[in-house]
């Protein structure tokens, strides 16, 4: 693939992938439908696409979990999640694993099965693929999707570093991310738009809207400079409807106030990645709750969950009933709720408020990249529980009576005094939980779903 | 809380383990108690708790979080650490130590045969333990447990 000057990959690299003329033709002339195919259409009828997470380490295994779900559940598209090997670059260690027990990969290792086995998973089922992984530098693992034939490719600087790694630097990840950037803006030119979703999850665990907004916002404008001009914004459920609609309705004003014009955007919605009930009802009905939250919020995506998630791994199984769960939950018998259109409002204006206060310092730098690598040193930006050393995780979040999730401490972050105020009075009536020395209710807000049915027998909770 | 300004604790996950919430709500939560925390995060080999003591000689204890199971595996290194003279202060233990609750009461005894000094149930021992006064001889399991 001659695109070594976009991706920068070592020449050894470029030489094992087919040429970049071959890699474009058969993205863009197999007649299969592509991510971008998928997503518009689902625009125009609004209901949104479902899509599974789902990865295992084997080929065949991998080939029989794609057409199990997508004859099980004709999801809208399907994912290839990869381990945590490739993610982290170590090929050669997936690779050794891939050999000797190939069960004990937590995803797929696309770089070690190669592009020509990649392209037997496209080939596979009839909805396109994403490569769903988690990699602060991911050109080669992007090289060899694009040559497999996958059209959409999940991460970004901000979301697949902090989360992930333990020290890798920001300027490195976000270096790497135009890199891939660059040559999906090369692609768009040939004709083939690929869906690039940012990863907005982030930690996953209790993270304001506004936290969220801001880092896929930037990771967005970032890719607008390399000339992409379509993008997925992700957005985790945190669980109070109408703070997770405004969050999603949000998405849209954002990007029309900060992205170029003629930047195509689609909202997506990640049902609830926190700690799940472990009873499998429960499982059921946040499954359920998530994707209707996506509905009602305009989502053109919904990535959805299972009633195994507190378990581990999901099945086959249940990954397809958690699409079916999702299916009904997004289909017409629903159409008939409404919400508090007020109370949406108002917290549309809020977290419209709150992301350009953490935003706008940044977006009038001359050097943007180096803006979001100061901002994270200084605390100016930050990320609730960061795994990362490269944000100061000084922002510590709580649920308001609610269940709304609010700044406990806002850390660094450069608030205004009505913000502050807002967070403050929206938080007073935690009964005896306002003390940020007191972790116990902050667990607590952690634990919100797991903890909100009352504990049933192992054996029923576990069917 | 001027009085604990003074103190170190050195901060982390064991090496194994990759899991960021409880270690950031612990490294909260001892600030605000006006401690200075070393947090080496997640991922921690022994040997780089024992090297942040050296650098803080002071360090009041070195709390390591693990919840992926795996805590008697990733202090397997303690006695040969201890005996070569390092991790001279208190080390304390806490999370889910092992993949089955039920094997829990054993993970504890071998932490503690391993030399660990305090291995806690829950994150609300924690701060009790480490304003407890550092000459007051050690508090003993059992009472921070009850």
């Amino acid at each position: 693939m001659p695109d070594d000057t976009l991706l920068r990959l070592a020449p050894r690299v470029g030489a094992s992938l087919p040429s970049w003329r071959e890699v474009v033709a058969y993205l863009r002339d197999s007649g299969r439908p592509t991510a971008i195919d998928v997503l518009r259409s689902a625009r125009a009828t609004g209901r949104p696409v479902l899509q599974p997470r789902c990865g295992v380490g084997g080929h065949e295994e991998m080939l029989a979990l794609l057409r199990h779900l997508d004859t099980a559940a004709a999801p809208g598209m399907l994912s290839v999640t990869i381990d945590s090997h490739t993610r982290l670059g170590h090929f050669v260690t997936a690779a050794r694993e891939l050999r000797t027990d190939p069960g004990r990969l937590n995803g797929y290792p696309l770089v070690a099965h190669g592009w020509a086995r990649g392209r037997e998973l496209t080939e596979s089922v009839r909805v396109p693929l994403e490569v769903r992984h988690g990699s602060p530098d991911a050109r080669e693992l992007f090289a060899s999707a694009l040559a497999a034939g996958i059209s959409s490719f999940e991460g970004g600087g901000i979301g697949y570093n902090l989360p992930y790694s333990k020290d890798v630097p920001l300027a490195e990840s976000l270096s790497a991310w135009q890199r891939v950037d660059a040559v999906t803006a090369a692609l768009a030119a040939e004709g083939v738009v690929l869906e690039r979703e940012l990863f907005g999850t982030l930690t996953a665990v209790l993270v304001p809207p506004s936290v969220s907004l801001a880092c896929t916002l930037l990771e967005a404008v970032l890719a607008t400079e390399q000339g992409v001009r379509s993008v997925s914004i992700a957005y985790p459920q945190g669980g109070e409807i109408h703070q997770d609609v405004a969050a999603l309705r949000a998405i849209t004003l954002l990007c029309e106030r900060y992205l170029p014009q003629d930047t195509e955007v689609f909202p997506v919605l990640h049902v609830f990645m926190g700690v799940f009930p472990r009873d499998r009802a429960a499982a059921d009905a946040l499954v359920f709750h998530g994707a209707l939250t996506g509905r009602l919020g305009g989502a053109t995506k919904v990535i959805t969950k299972t009633r195994d998630e507190a378990w581990g791994i999901p099945s086959a199984e249940a990954n397809a009933l958690g699409l079916i769960t999702s299916a009904v939950a997004t289909s017409p018998l629903l159409d008939f709720i409404r919400l508090d259109e007020a109370r949406i409002a108002e917290e549309t204006a809020w977290i419209l408020t709150e992301v350009a206060e953490l935003v706008e310092p940044l977006l009038a730098a001359r050097d943007r990249v180096a803006a979001v690598c100061a901002a994270f040193a200084s605390g100016a930006l930050d990320v609730p529980f960061s795994a990362s050393r490269n944000a100061r995780a000084a922002v510590l979040p709580a649920r308001d009576p609610g269940g709304a999730i609010r700044y406990l401490s806002p850390g660094g972050l450069p608030f205004s005094a009505s913000t502050l105020r807002r967070n403050r009075e929206l938080l007073a009536d935690r009964a005896g939980r306002g003390d940020v020395t007191d972790v116990t209710g902050v667990v607590a807000d952690i634990n919100h779903f797991a903890d909100a049915i009352p504990v049933r027998t192992p054996e029923v909770s576990q069917r | 809380m001027s009085h604990v300004d003074d103190r170190v604790v050195v901060l982390g996950v064991a090496e194994s383990d990759a899991h960021a919430v409880a270690n950031r709500l612990i490294e909260f939560q001892l600030r605000e108690l006006g401690f200075a925390v070393v947090n080496l995060g997640v991922c921690t080999p022994l040997a780089d708790f024992a090297d942040a003591v050296a650098a803080h000689p002071q360090a009041r204890a070195v709390v390591i979080g693990s919840v992926n199971g795996h805590a008697v595996a990733d202090l397997r290194d303690l006695p040969a650490l201890r005996g070569a003279g390092r991790l001279p202060c208190p080390v304390v233990v806490g999370g889910n130590l092992t993949i089955d609750p039920a094997d829990r009461p054993e993970a504890k005894r071998q932490l503690l045969a391993l030399g660990v000094d305090h291995v806690l149930d829950d994150l609300t021992e924690l701060a009790p333990l480490l304003l407890a006064p550092p000459d007051g001889a050690q508090v003993p399991d059992e009472v921070v447990r009850a």
